[in-house]
Parts: C-alpha cells; sequence; structure tokens
C-alpha cells in the first residue's frame, strides 16, 4: 500500500466570496460551507468562527478537532465510515490535507446520555493553558452547531460530528487540484531483514460498557465504536483517518490521532531503525475478566504472529481500562515481544502505585505526568475577550469531572474557569512526566 | 583555596576495629579524623573535604538503646561541628543499615545534612528511605570503593548546600515523593528511544519504578456463619433514590452508611447507582446486584446466617486516589469491628 | 471481595476474592431471566459466605462456577 499525502499549509483564515487556498492563505465561503451542513435536516443551527494562535478567545464546548483530509487518488473516503461515509479500505493513492489548521465541533451535545462521561474540553488560543496543547499554533475553523433537541442522543451525536466532517470536506477540496507544496510518501517499503520488527498496539476507549450501546458515539474505528476483537491497521489506514477521535481529553481528537508523533516517527523511520509492521487497535472496556484477559492474550498474539519483536503501547482511557492494557503489555513480554508503555499516571499518594495494577512485565514505562490537571497545578485560565460557542459552562459537582465542589453551577464561559479535569497526553507530544 | 569542608563519619564496632559482634554493646565514642574505612572515604573526597573525626557505636547498643544512643551521637556530632554527615556505608548488615538510618536522621534532626549506603535490600532502606537519603550499595565491604566515590559526590553536593536532584538523577534510593518533573524531551521521542534501548539489550530506566501493592494478612476464617453477624459494603456508588444525601459520583472522600433494617430487599425506587465509572442502568433496576441483601435476608431467615449487620456502607469507588482508599476503608474496618460484625461481603464494580 | 475483575483484586492485595458477574451487574445477571438470575445470585452470596468459612494464605479465588461446594483456587 502507498500513500502520498499532499500538504497545504494554512497561515491564515478568512472568509470571501469563495472557498479557496492559496499561498497558505484559505480562505472560505461560509455561505456555501454552511449550506452543505444545513441540507442535513437534523441541524437547527449552525455557524462559523475563526480562532487564531495568540487570540484572546475561548472555544466551549469542543467535541472534537478535525484536520481536512481528502482523497484525491485511491479507493475510499477520508475519515471512512463514521456517520455514514464510505466504508472501503483506505490508505492508497494521493490525499491532500491542510495543514496548520483544524475544524473545530463545538456543540452542547453531550456524548451519551447514560452519565459518567460529559464533555469537557474547552481551548484557549493564548496563555499558559493554551501553551499545554498543540491547538494554540493551529488556525481553527470553528463550528458552532446544534442539532434538533429531539432527536435521539445517537442521532444528535451524528448529526454534528457529520456536520463538522461536511465543513471539513468543504474546505479540503479546494485543494484537489492544486500541487501541493508539501509531499510525503507513505509506505512499508523492504528493509534491512537485520532491523528489529516492531508494532504500535494503540489502546482506545469503546463507549460500549459506559453506554450500554452498541453504537454510542466516540472515537472510532471505521465508524465502529463498539467492543470488538483487535483491528490490524495499516498505518496508511490511519493516516486517510481510519481511527477517528473524539474521546473525551483535548488529547483524544482526529486531529490528535492523524498526528500522533509517535506515530508518524514509527512510519517515518522504518527501514532506518526498525521494520514497522503496522497498527493494532486494542478496543477497551471490558466488563469480565474473562473478556479483558482474553483481548489481551489474542492482541498479544496478533502482534507475536505477526512477526513482532518490539511493541509500543499507548491507551486514551481511564479506571478499568488500565486493566487490559496492562494484561497485554503482561501477555506480549511472555510471548518474548518487548514493549514500551507510554502512560500518564493517577495520583501518588503515599507511596503507593500510580498505575492501577502494576505488573512487573511492564518494566518500560515512559510517564506523560499526572493526568488530573489539578494535580499537575495547573492554574485557572484567566478570563478572555471572546467566546466561541456557549457563554457559559456548567461545573458538575460529583460526577466524573471530578472535585468542583459546592452545588452545580455554571459559570460564564469568558471569566475564570477550572481547567477540565484530565490533561492526559496520550501520544507524548509533551515533555512533562514524573519523577522521584 | 577554599576551606574544605567538615565531615563527620559514622561506623559501627566491627569497621571501627573493636571487634565483631562480641563488642556490638559498645557505647558510643567519638575519635580524631578517619577510622577504618574513612580513609578510603577521605581519599575519595581529596582535598575538598576533611573527615574531623568518626563516630563509633556498638549496633547493638545503638538498636536496642537509642534513647541513650541517638543523643550521645548527637552530641558527638555538635563537637564535631561538621558541613556533612556521612554514615556507613553499612551493605548488607541489617542492623547496622538500621543503625546508620537513625544516625542520619539524628543529624538532620540536629540540622546536619546527612548521606548513607546500603544494599537496596537492607532492611534500613525499607525503614529510613523516605527521611535518609540512602545510596545504594554493594552486599559486602567488596563494594567499598564504588560506595565511597559515590558518597564523595554526594557529600560534596550536599557540603556546598547544593540542592539534590530527583533520586532517579543524582543515583540515591527513592523516598517515594513522586513528583512532576518536565524532561526536557517529548514523550513520544523517550518512548521510542526506550523501545530501541530495550530491543538492542542496551539499558534503560524505567519512568515508573514497579512498584508492588501492599499485602495484608488476611482475617482469620468465621468459625460457624450459622451465629455470624454478616455486614455488606459497596463501592458501586449505591444511592438513595434522588441522592438526597449528595453523594459523589467519583473521587470519594467520604463513605455513606445507611440502615437496612427494616429492608427485606433493596428496591428502584429506594435506591439507585451513581457512579461515574459503570453504566448505572442496570443497578438501577435492581439494587441488589451492587449490594446483595435480598440474597442475605434469605440466608439469613434460613438460618444459614445469624444476621444481616444493620448498617451497610456505600461509596463510589472510581477514581479513589490508594492512599484515599485506604483511609476510607480503615473507617470502615474499625466501625464494623466496633459493632461485633463477624464478616463482611465487599462488592466492587 | 466479590468483583468481576477478580483477577486485578487479588494482584493489588484483596484476600478473598469471589468472582462476580459483570462490572455493571456483579450479583446476577439480568439476562438469565428473573429465575436463574437470583439463583445465579444465590450461587455467588453463597461462595461469597463460604470463602469468609475458610483460611486462606494470601490472595484466593472462590470461583462460583466451580463445583457444588466451591474450592479455593490459590493465586499463583
Amino acid at each position: 500500500m502507498r500513500l502520498e499525502l499532499g500538504s497545504f499549509p494554512v497561515r491564515t483564515i478568512a472568509f470571501g466570496p469563495a472557498t479557496r487556498w492559496a499561498d497558505g492563505r484559505l480562505t472560505v465561503d461560509k455561505a456555501a460551507a454552511l449550506a452543505e451542513v444545513r441540507r442535513d435536516a437534523r441541524i437547527a443551527s449552525a455557524d462559523l468562527e475563526v480562532a487564531a494562535p495568540g487570540e484572546s478567545v475561548r472555544i466551549w464546548p469542543v467535541r472534537d478537532v478535525i484536520e481536512p483530509r481528502i482523497k484525491v487518488d485511491g479507493p475510499g473516503q477520508c475519515y471512512p465510515a463514521i456517520c455514514g461515509r464510505d466504508v472501503a479500505t483506505v490508505g492508497q493513492g494521493r490525499t491532500h490535507r491542510l495543514s496548520g489548521m483544524g475544524v473545530v465541533e463545538v456543540s452542547s451535545v453531550n456524548w451519551h446520555d447514560s452519565g459518567g462521561d460529559f464533555v469537557e474540553t474547552y481551548l484557549d488560543m493564548a496563555g499558559p493553558f493554551a501553551a499545554m496543547y498543540p491547538y494554540q499554533r493551529l488556525q481553527l475553523l470553528c463550528l458552532v452547531v446544534e442539532p434538533d433537541p429531539a432527536l435521539s442522543d445517537e442521532s444528535r451525536n451524528d448529526a454534528v460530528h457529520k456536520a463538522a466532517l461536511a465543513v471539513s470536506d468543504h474546505v479540503a477540496r479546494a485543494t484537489i487540484s492544486l500541487t501541493p507544496p508539501e509531499r510525503e510518501t507513505f509506505e512499508l517499503g523492504p528493509c534491512d531483514p537485520a532491523l528489529p520488527r516492531v508494532v504500535y498496539i494503540w489502546g482506545v476507549h469503546s463507549p460500549q460498557a459506559m453506554s450500554g450501546s452498541l453504537t454510542a458515539f466516540c472515537t472510532a474505528t471505521y465508524g465502529l465504536t463498539q467492543l470488538t476483537a483487535p483491528w490490524l491497521l495499516h498505518p496508511n489506514e490511519i493516516v486517510d483517518g481510519a481511527l477517528t477521535g473524539p474521546y473525551r481529553t483535548a488529547f483524544a481528537m482526529s486531529w490528535t490521532v492523524a498526528n500522533n508523533p509517535l506515530f508518524l516517527d514509527l512510519c517515518r523511520r522504518h527501514g532506518r531503525d526498525w521494520s514497522f509492521l503496522g497498527v493494532i487497535v486494542l478496543r477497551t472496556e471490558w466488563t469480565t475478566q474473562h473478556e479483558k484477559q482474553m483481548i489481551a492474550n489474542q492482541t498479544a498474539k496478533t502482534a507475536k504472529m505477526l512477526g513482532a519483536q518490539g511493541a509500543v503501547v499507548t491507551w486514551d482511557a481511564g479506571g478499568n481500562e488500565f486493566i487490559e492494557v496492562v494484561r497485554t503489555i503482561q501477555a506480549c513480554e511472555r510471548l518474548g515481544v518487548k514493549t514500551v508503555f507510554l502512560t500518564s499516571e493517577d495520583d501518588a499518594t503515599d507511596g503507593a502505585p500510580t498505575m492501577l495494577e502494576p505488573l512487573p512485565e511492564a518494566d518500560a514505562i515512559v510517564s506523560t505526568s499526572f493526568f488530573k490537571n489539578v494535580t499537575l497545578g495547573v492554574a485557572d485560565p484567566p478570563p478572555v475577550r471572546r467566546v466561541i460557542g456557549l457563554d457559559r459552562k456548567v461545573i458538575h459537582r460529583g460526577s466524573g469531572v471530578g472535585l468542583h465542589g459546592g452545588a452545580d453551577s455554571a459559570l460564564p464561559t469568558s471569566g475564570t474557569l477550572p481547567p477540565p479535569w484530565r490533561y492526559d497526553d496520550h501520544y507524548g507530544f509533551g515533555t512533562l512526566s514524573c519523577i522521584e | 583555596m577554599t576551606t574544605p569542608l567538615r565531615v563527620a563519619h559514622y561506623v559501627n564496632q566491627f569497621f571501627a576495629g573493636m571487634g565483631g559482634e562480641e563488642r556490638a554493646d559498645v557505647g558510643v565514642s567519638v575519635r580524631e579524623g578517619p577510622v577504618g574505612p574513612g580513609r578510603a572515604l577521605q581519599a575519595a573526597l581529596g582535598e575538598s573535604a576533611r573527615i574531623v573525626g568518626t563516630i563509633v557505636c556498638g549496633d547493638n547498643f545503638i538498636n536496642e538503646s537509642p534513647a541513650a544512643a541517638l543523643p550521645a551521637v548527637t552530641a558527638g556530632l555538635r563537637e564535631l561541628a561538621p558541613d556533612v554527615v556521612v554514615a556507613g556505608p553499612a551493605f548488607g548488615s541489617g542492623r547496622y543499615g538500621l543503625a546508620c538510618g537513625m544516625v542520619c536522621r539524628a543529624a538532620r534532626e540536629a540540622e546536619f545534612p546527612a548521606v548513607t549506603a546500603m544494599h537496596p535490600d537492607n532492611p534500613g532502606v525499607a525503614a529510613f528511605r523516605r527521611e535518609v537519603i540512602i545510596l545504594p550499595a554493594g552486599e559486602s565491604a567488596t563494594s567499598m570503593q564504588p560506595a565511597m566515590e559515590g558518597l564523595a559526590r554526594l557529600v560534596l553536593k550536599l557540603g556546598r548546600g547544593e540542592a539534590l536532584g530527583p533520586a532517579e538523577i543524582e543515583g540515591y534510593v527513592s523516598q517515594g515523593a513522586r513528583r512532576v518533573w518536565d524532561r526536557g524531551r517529548p514523550g513520544y521521542q523517550r518512548a521510542l528511544d526506550m523501545l530501541l534501548a530495550k530491543l538492542h539489550d542496551r539499558p534503560f530506566v524505567s519512568e515508573v519504578p514497579f512498584r508492588a501493592p501492599d499485602r495484608v494478612t488476611p482475617a482469620a476464617p468465621v468459625a460457624d456463619l450459622s451465629r455470624a453477624t454478616i455486614a455488606m459494603v459497596t463501592t458501586g456508588g449505591l444511592v438513595r433514590k434522588g441522592n438526597p444525601d449528595r453523594q459523589v459520583a467519583a473521587n470519594a472522600t467520604r463513605y455513606h452508611r445507611h440502615s437496612v433494617r427494616d429492608l427485606e430487599a433493596l428496591t428502584p425506587e429506594g435506591w439507585e447507582a451513581y457512579h461515574a465509572g459503570y453504566f448505572n442502568h442496570i443497578v438501577n433496576r435492581n439494587p441488589n446486584y451492587i449490594l446483595p441483601l435480598s440474597f442475605l435476608r434469605d440466608l439469613e431467615a434460613k438460618g444459614r446466617i445469624g444476621r444481616v449487620h444493620e448498617w451497610m456502607y456505600a461509596l463510589p469507588g472510581v477514581s479513589t486516589p490508594v492512599a484515599m482508599a485506604r483511609e476510607l476503608g480503615r473507617g470502615i474496618g474499625e466501625d464494623l469491628r466496633e459493632a461485633r460484625v463477624d464478616g463482611v461481603l465487599l462488592v466492587a464494580t | 471481595m466479590i468483583s468481576a475483575i477478580y483477577t486485578f483484586a487479588m494482584t493489588t492485595g484483596a484476600n478473598r476474592v469471589v468472582r462476580g458477574a459483570r462490572i455493571e451487574h456483579v450479583c446476577g445477571d439480568p439476562s438469565l431471566g428473573s429465575e436463574k438470575d437470583y439463583a445465579y445470585g444465590m450461587r455467588i452470596v453463597g461462595t461469597a459466605l463460604q470463602a469468609l468459612t475458610v483460611a486462606v494464605p494470601g490472595p484466593t479465588l472462590f470461583d462460583p462456577q466451580a463445583e457444588e461446594t466451591p474450592e479455593a483456587v490459590h493465586a499463583s
């Protein structure tokens, strides 16, 4: 499988009479883009706004950030199979992307109504809080969208995410006939057999357990969010968006998945430092020991059958999902597949382990520090001049969102806000860690 | 030329050349300059520091009579007025390791920076690592040289008032104080570096050292169930319907107890789950799934158990740091023990 | 302790661990229909009570799915 990715860097976004890209400037025909969004009768309201790096602006609620990518040649559709898109296997031919930007899905629609999981990410474009995330360097085209409130949970989720993808497609389409200023080829070519063979075991949360539904919206593998056996993906499929965000943290977005630096380095150093065999997607939050151990055993066995000698493991969740991830690591080690685990940590209390189930086989861990913003000592971001999205942010008392104290309250979005509960750098973008 | 740092050294009766076990009862004495292995320490320190005196004490005396020994040690240190105190190395000797720990702690209390060295399995490490800087050393005195070189390096840092970096960097035994640290390079690069090191059999250091969870001595079995009082505890986030007690759904810092004295079973009219870590709807339809009252009442009526304890305990067991969980568990346990409960069923989700 | 994720309970030090059905319904299974669901719950609770009467050396699993009188299965 050979994929050529052409990049069109975006340095500024403005609204104008026609959607076009030229020399780093993206002009968006707002009316045309919104017309495409409104083709879906489920959409009640939609608007587009731009947020630029350095601006005193806050975007809330952020459900997803999507890098516009579009197939120019080759089967299928980027961000395949989600929201009714083509399910054909992607990863071949040519794909164009608008780099340096993201389409932000801004909506009050929550993931599902079963409790426990709330949208709580907001993004600033300036200040120390913004500096913790990669988005503050991007030009952000924000779709503020609300669906018909009478629709079911899952329909509302589908509608707003489809709308965001419509905007993404709309702007990406402007590059189709253009020559990309930057080009990169993704291919797992033949390489020196002496190079170590490695896989990337990518733990991805499934909303099935928390929502009680097989089709609840969340990060998806070709549109599927349910708990399944492991999926073996060619890296090019990831480049074409086969694994879409979002889940519940700022680092679990379609943008961070497609721009996962750990994944990209594995691709780029194939043939030089290792032979990259591919990605094994491990869906997590099984709810019996049998299931957790089985997925761990089978994921490790899959890696071994592929010929892996090493594996890098990441995950994007918390709580009991750690169990199947760490047991996958244990199973790999027992099969002779050497693992490195990139993970955040829970609070260090009184010298107790910061991992839910420490196992001696997990002997090579890279820590992206404590996952709680309160433990990291992140200061409340100060007031901003402009808000994109809702003008009030609900602070959930006693929910999984954490200790905000007092009664359920709604604070002005433009004012001082507590940071979201979780930081959780799933893919090692940042330099924060822990030490003792 | 700067004045050399003043170092006080602590050794046991054996390393002071007084004898072995038979002299382990000797009390505290102070000698001038380096004694025994102190000479190796002095050589490692070079010109930058001078061992001004050595405090000697028998291993048995200090371990059995610390109330007598430690004040004498402290008095000796005050007389020597050192910039830094070094104890040991104790290598694998347990009593010596404990003695070194005590001496370093006493030195710190008297405001003298202190450091020691011993084998990682020495009981002195488990007992003192949180309060005392301990360099890992070999099992026996055959590793005296590297131990002294390591100690000398830390002595010079401490003596100059330089801040000691984290254990992982300076090489001393972790003090269990894990904290945020900027490692300067992005996590993904560190992960790939670690992968290559592991694959090529090169040394690497895990950023999260393995720490086995605590073990607890099992409670003695219940002798006779038919006469036993059985209590129920759940971490499934059970609350009274509508959550009038305002129990949180995660990050519990307290538990709640409710009376089941007049209840034969938990009903969905009276109870529900409020827990951010699992799908609550099934328990909402039958709360006995996470607090098995209906089953225990059945068994109580059949005489299989003596009686169901009046109080049940509930909290949401999600996102709870270990230390908090320990505290909550202790609280519940004490309550139940006071109430003379014989056995507990703890249901976890 | 009754838990559906029992191995983890044992690794982290719980000494008497009884295998529960599923995180979402630990003492029973609604998909079995109300009679069998109740019987299953009774098996689990019965096993738990039985476990209270057994001396254990350390983390030990008691499995309600095992034979009539549940045998203690010691942690490896």
